[in-house]
């Protein structure tokens, strides 16, 4: 009888940076911070940038839609608030001692996306409630 | 030479959201390989594997890098359609009173970019497998990651086919 070998497990060897300290602690910053900051980006309505789709129209920072152009798009400007923020933080949080970067939790990256399921329902009432 | 002297206008944009199509269901495909290997590990077995051991027994930390890629991609992609997408396809669908519609798009916008920023530690975390340490939250953020990817590719496709716009 033969006996086949399928299965999930692989197991390759990390590259020395990949397995470093300081990147486990820019990567575990950034992705705990990422979801964070993008909600608060949202609720604030910080974004780095706006567009206007009807005259392809750059604005720093948050320009409201102006009569005559179409709307205006902050979404790309939240995405980018939320990853400039996490690289900041992420690359911060590197510079840190080892000692106090490794109390960080990789579980708050998957728990983090969860919990904000609730708050971008509550944030988007507007839709689910309209008369 | 101009672009839509070649083709129509419509017909770009067609061909832009089927190449956002093909990276999504490319996605889709690798995230669902890899949350199913790591849910039901496949071990060593002596009985002839079935489909579905066949589906989840697969190398799973071979996809990490690929997901990543894909993910950026269509992400990417889904962006530049969204410029059109906000005037020529959203604003007829408030006019027609598509609420929830309209609702689970913004829904599935904030998804995409809060998953985003959560890539570089799935990938971290799949680059160092022989850490037993980072076993269940390898495991919790590919399912989520999974599970993001389905709803954002239901999303997308029920909002297609909304009033046949696409």
């Amino acid at each position: 009888m033969s006996t086949n070998t399928f299965t999930s497990k692989a197991t390759p060897a990390p590259t020395s940076w990949v397995s470093s300290a300081r990147f486990r602690a820019f990567v575990a910053t950034f992705s705990t911070v990422g979801p964070v900051a993008y909600c608060i980006a949202l609720y604030m309505n910080w974004p780095v940038f706006t567009f206007h789709p009807g005259t392809n129209r750059f604005a720093w920072g948050l320009e409201r839609a102006i009569s005559g152009e179409g709307p205006n798009m902050t979404w790309y400007g939240w995405t980018l608030t939320a990853l400039f923020t996490a690289a900041v933080l992420g690359y911060l949080g590197a510079l840190l001692p080892e000692r106090i970067t490794n109390k960080i939790s990789f579980n708050f990256v998957w728990v983090l996306p969860w919990l904000a399921v609730p708050f971008l329902i509550w944030d988007l009432r507007q839709w689910w409630f309209h008369p | 030479m101009n672009l839509t002297e070649i083709i129509s206008v419509p017909t770009f944009w067609t061909i832009w959201l089927l190449v956002h199509l093909i990276l999504a269901v490319s996605l889709l495909g690798s995230l669902t390989h890899q949350a199913v290997s790591v849910m039901l590990p496949v071990r060593q077995t002596a009985a002839r594997p079935g489909f579905v051991t066949r589906f989840r027994a697969v190398p799973a930390a071979g996809y990490a890098t690929a997901v990543c890629i894909l993910w950026v991609l269509t992400f990417l992609v889904g962006s530049f359609i969204y410029t059109k997408y906000r005037i020529y396809i959203r604003i007829p669908i408030e006019q027609a009173g598509f609420w929830w519609t309209q609702g689970f798009f913004d829904f599935k916008e904030h998804v995409a970019s809060i998953c985003l920023t959560i890539l570089p530690a799935y990938w971290f975390l799949w680059k160092n497998t022989l850490n037993p340490e980072y076993d269940i939250p390898r495991k919790m953020v590919t399912v989520t990651l999974a599970v993001a990817c389905w709803f954002l590719f239901i999303v997308g496709h029920v909002l297609n086919n909304t009033r046949g716009f696409a």
